[in-house]
């Protein structure tokens, strides 16, 4: 279970974190009821400011994704308890299909990419 | 055979030859990566022909200040006969020796990355980070710790029906309790290492991951194992106390005298154990190819003393403009230097029993 952090992504640390943890739900490595590091512990262990990764947990815990406990720290939340409307979990997708149309990629291409990418990121569902 | 003359033995075997062996290990270290490398720094080839010699042996002559405090202390305690604060000498020196040498290391690392090949410089950018949770009960040996709370009771209750089985008039406190309290107290020194062991940050490059991941884990299970032994033996010590109480003063002695002996035995063959151990970590170690890692705080220009107070930093000493900047506002600092100010009260209560 690791967290990949790349200092030449655009996207900032916090968001990184957070992506890679909804990623690792997804896939199903990080399953219902996992106990994540505390916030000190991957922090320290990242070299970061605490603020940045407890930005990062704030976020999944607003979506839902994770559960934080007095005592035993931050949780992965039960899958069912996401609640998020078609229109919010549509727009980024939206936003992907429009950049690589805009690319001239054709619709074929377009297609398989996003069928290899609900393979991966889709085993958590299986 | 006198108890101090026992001291003396330990003092130039045991604690001698391990400072021997620690000088000609620290003397090597720079080196161990082939003359490509300079610690873990890649170093251009010519490096040691100019500039990296005099760093080097600069680093070299840093090994012996440790040696140049410690001779004229140990002859000013030997000369004046107080060879009984021999074992406190050892603990400190040893703390020394090994804080000196983080900052040793890294001055020597300071200087010579001006003469590293320029790519080996760049920070890798690819971080990958564990996600699972790192508690000191995930590396706890629960049978190391029953036979330590086992060791520990026993002699609390027959020192405590001791203590009580004499008459009031001649209750000697400090005779009874306390070097069980000091080794106690050491004992909870060597868990507080361990505590800061495990919280130790493990970022690692996303090329060669299994590498480093071992080597991490390896060097951690290194150092635990060591606190543990050392725990053990003290454990040892304390359930070891009041039989030698109980032996009659005429035989006192030399029961004194087969406890340290044994002490010592087991203390040099738990020494080289640990020795074994180390170089088999060392050969995993090596096969990890060190490599720079980013500087994701950014903060490293407001860090310019050697001790700085940073609530939202959580390492215990984060990377400054000149070296290490102990973070005072670290949990871990606060404790180890309650630690300090604990040792210096229970002395000082120590002397007040009687």
């Amino acid at each position: 279970m690791f967290l990949a952090i790349n200092t030449s992504d655009a996207r900032p640390i916090y968001q990184q974190v957070g992506d890679g943890i909804k990623e690792l739900i997804a896939r199903g490595e990080l399953k219902e009821g996992t106990v994540l590091p505390p916030v000190r512990q991957l922090a320290a262990d990242l070299g970061v400011n605490l603020n940045t990764i407890a930005i990062a947990y704030r976020e999944l815990q607003k979506e839902g994704l994770i559960t934080v406990k007095h005592g035993s720290g931050s949780v992965v939340a039960s899958r069912t308890s996401t609640e998020r409307n078609q229109d919010e979990l549509l727009r980024p997708l939206r936003t992907a299909l429009t950049q690589m149309v805009l690319a001239g990629w054709p619709e074929s291409k377009i297609l398989k990419l996003v069928m290899n990418e609900l393979n991966i990121v889709g085993k958590g569902n299986k | 055979m006198s108890l101090n003359w026992l001291a003396v033995i330990y003092y130039l075997l045991v604690w001698g030859a391990a400072r021997i062996r620690g000088t000609y290990r620290r003397w090597r270290q720079p080196l161990l990566r082939g003359q490509e490398w300079f610690f873990n720094v890649h170093v251009q080839p010519d490096f040691y022909a100019g500039a990296g010699r005099k760093i080097l042996q600069e680093y070299r002559m840093r090994i012996f200040i440790s040696w140049a405090i410690e001779a004229p202390v140990t002859t000013a305690l030997f000369v004046s006969g107080h060879v009984q604060y021999v074992s406190f000498l050892i603990l400190a020196m040893a703390a020394f020796i090994h804080v000196f040498q983080v900052f040793s290391v890294d001055r020597a690392e300071r200087q010579a990355r001006q003469f590293a090949v320029e790519e080996a410089e760049r920070p890798v950018a690819a971080l990958a980070l564990s996600l699972k949770a790192r508690r000191l009960r995930d590396y706890t040996n629960f049978k190391v710790e029953l036979v330590i709370v086992f060791c520990l009771v026993s002699a609390v209750a027959v020192l405590m029906r001791y203590y009580f089985s004499t008459s009031p008039d001649h209750h000697n406190l400090r005779l009874v309790f306390a070097a069980p309290a000091f080794w106690l107290y050491a004992q909870i020194g060597f868990l507080l290492a361990k505590v800061v062991v495990v919280a130790w940050r493990t970022p690692i490059p996303q090329s060669h991951m299994e590498e480093h991941l071992a080597a991490r884990e390896e060097t951690r299970k290194l150092y635990l194992k060591a606190c543990d032994r050392a725990r053990v033996l003290l454990s040892l010590a304390i359930l070891c106390w009041p039989i030698l109480l109980s032996v009659p003063r005429a035989r006192l002695g030399r029961a004194s005298t087969i406890w340290l002996t044994a002490f010592l035995m087991l203390a040099v063959v738990l020494g080289v154990w640990q020795e074994i151990r180390r170089k088999q970590v060392l050969a995993v170690t090596l096969r990890a190819q060190p490599v720079k890692l980013p500087d994701l705080l950014g903060e490293s220009g407001a860090l310019r003393w050697p001790v700085c107070y940073q609530p939202s930093i959580p390492m215990i000493a984060p990377k400054g403009m000149r070296g290490y900047s102990l973070n005072l506002a670290n949990q871990l600092t606060q404790l180890g230097a309650a630690y300090v100010v604990g040792l210096v009260a229970l002395f000082a209560l120590l002397r007040m029993f009687h």
